[in-house]
């Protein structure tokens, strides 16, 4: 299947391996910058995984001009604010981001008003309405394999005061590098690693399945179901393998570019509102909903989940299953996955397991619709329909 | 031979802009005939002014809501807090004459949105609901998610569209 029309972008150099960071210096010098400010949080500095960073960059030309580690579990435009301050003050030319989903969108954001001069971030909110060229270097080094945030050009930051999350698309919030080296995973404990992973398999799922979806988006997105599923059981058994943990951060680099550019849809409005309402962590809501997201598209998308079948369930299982019946066996694969992880870190199986109220749902149902992922669902949903599929993953 | 009519660009901006008139004033009519794109309205932020542009240089059609009533602004420059842009004519027209649906154009990349994407979501019901009142089935069948409901008939939306946002565009005025 080729569409009509499709835009891919994947501009982040991928620097991937054993000791990846140690390249650190000469990849800001490729930049031309030399004088870093390192983003990241007090968790990540205490586990000593941040530090590898810092002991990394001891080593080069660059001077590391501050280090901010106050980066909340949410993003948020006060931080970002703060960011942009001290990045100013400090006359730093690069930012070097470690940390998860939420320390990759503030640098993201920092970016853009370092950029644009934003007075208020509030005024950039969109989708490609930001343009021009970032000035600002910026390497990424994902501390979590989930979010895939490394390449993505999209970024979410919390307005505290306003109450509302601001969604940000724009090319130019693309890393110019992204680095993956297995020492920023090992130590992730079993349950956030199945939590992450799953987000990551959520996005491959719905990025090859939704409206935008395109040949270049496809192939990454069917890389990253391969690893996930080869690598992810391996590394339940044994967190400390690089090889492994490698494996599983390209897995999430691979699904965020596939999402990236062909985006996702009713597992993440759902997901992204059952956050919202219920404070749901992303990676558990992924889980939870996507079986149920993709039986609600089977009928419209179907046949792009039997496609599917091959990489959630190997070649031996595809081969077995009459082409008719690979969309309900690709479901019935992620629910497979999904049971497996229940056992072996304690995954939540259903919202009420996650925390989710009943009376909750409405809400849940009201804000996944105003989600700007339903846009890109094959199939939209009535408010209806959304309180039901909600209703049935409780 | 040149081309003449709607095959120039300045053709297919001329028939964009009569287009964005009809849209304009049928919002503003749905949201009396239909109390759906009533509550999507009522949801918007009081006083915001949503935006429908080409880019570079326009034509454009703006409402303002204000106390959840919608107004029709036409095509006057207003500071819009939700701005949907066009990269091209050639982007638009599709959509605008019934033969794109709103979701595949932004699907297609052929819009970028400056603002609130919630917002920018009902805008996307809303102009569903609105196609389903302009045109006719044969044509909402292939660019609407659902098929359209209507809570009046054609005629009576158009009759709405010509004469009752006209008197309010005086009233406006």
């Amino acid at each position: 299947m080729i569409p009509d029309y499709y835009e891919f972008c994947n501009s982040a150099k991928i620097v991937s391996g054993s000791k990846a960071i140690e390249h650190i210096g000469y990849e800001l010098a490729a930049l031309g910058a030399s004088k870093p400010l390192v983003l990241t949080n007090k968790q990540l500095l205490e586990l000593k995984v941040a530090t590898v960073v810092l002991d990394a960059l001891k080593d080069t030309e660059a001077e590391v001009v501050a280090v901010y580690d106050d980066v909340p579990v949410d993003s948020s435009v006060a931080v970002v604010n703060d960011v942009a301050r001290v990045y100013r003050e400090t006359g730093a030319d690069a930012i070097v981001a470690v940390g998860g989903g939420s320390v990759l969108d503030t640098a993201k954001g920092a970016t853009i008003v370092l950029t644009h001069g934003a007075e208020d971030l509030m005024e950039y909110r969109g989708a490609e309405s930001l343009v021009g060229r970032r000035a600002i270097a910026f390497i990424a080094i994902p501390t979590t394999a989930g979010t895939g945030s490394e390449v993505t050009s999209a970024a979410v930051i919390k307005d505290t005061e306003r109450h509302v999350k601001m969604g940000f698309t724009s090319l130019s919030l693309l890393p110019d590098v992204a680095i993956l080296d297995p020492r920023m995973t090992t130590g992730l404990p079993p349950r956030l690693t199945a939590s992450t992973a799953m987000d990551a398999l959520t996005h491959a799922v719905e990025s090859f399945s939704c409206v935008q979806a395109n040949p270049l988006s496809d192939c990454y997105a069917r890389s990253a179901i391969d690893l996930i599923r080869e690598y992810l059981p391996k590394v339940m058994a044994d967190s400390k393998d690089p090889k492994t943990r490698l494996a599983l951060a390209n897995a999430a680099l691979l699904a965020g570019a596939a999402f990236s550019n062909a985006m996702v849809g009713i597992v993440h409005a759902m997901g992204h509102a059952t956050g919202g309402v219920a404070g749901v962590p992303h990676g558990d809501a992924m889980a939870i909903l996507l079986p149920h997201g993709m039986a609600y598209n089977l009928g419209c998308a179907g046949d792009r989940y039997g496609e599917l079948l091959l990489n959630l369930a190997g070649a031996e299982a595809y081969a077995a299953t009459p082409a008719a019946e690979r969309g309900t066996a690709a479901i019935a694969a992620v629910r497979a996955m999904m049971m497996s992880l229940h056992e072996s870190a304690g995954l939540p199986l259903t919202l009420a397991e996650a925390g989710v109220l009943p009376e909750q749902v409405p809400d849940i149902a009201k804000a996944a619709l105003n989600d700007g992922a339903m846009s890109m669902n094959p199939r939209q949903p009535t408010y209806e329909e959304l309180v039901e599929i909600l209703k049935g993953a409780l | 031979m040149a081309q003449r009519g709607w095959r120039t660009k300045r053709g297919r901006k001329a028939l964009a802009a009569v287009v964005y008139a009809v849209l304009g004033r049928g919002l503003v009519a749905s949201a009396r005939l239909d109390e759906r794109v009533r509550g999507e309205v009522r949801s918007w932020p009081d006083g915001a002014v949503v935006t429908l542009r080409i880019a570079p240089f326009g034509p454009q059609v703006s409402w303002r809501v204000s106390g959840g009533v919608l107004t029709y602004l036409g095509g006057a420059e207003a500071p819009a807090d939700l701005l949907v842009t066009f990269k091209s004519v050639d982007d638009a027209i599709p959509l605008l004459l019934g033969m794109q649906g709103v979701l595949a154009a932004f699907a297609e990349h052929r819009a970028t949105v400056r603002g609130d994407l919630a917002l920018a979501m009902s805008l996307v019901r809303c102009l569903h609901i609105v196609e389903g009142y302009l045109f006719p089935d044969i044509m909402t069948r292939r660019i609407l998610p659902h098929p359209a409901e209507r809570r009046a008939s054609h005629a009576t939306a158009y009759v709405f569209l010509l004469f009752r946002t006209a008197s309010l565009e005086g009233a406006a005025s």
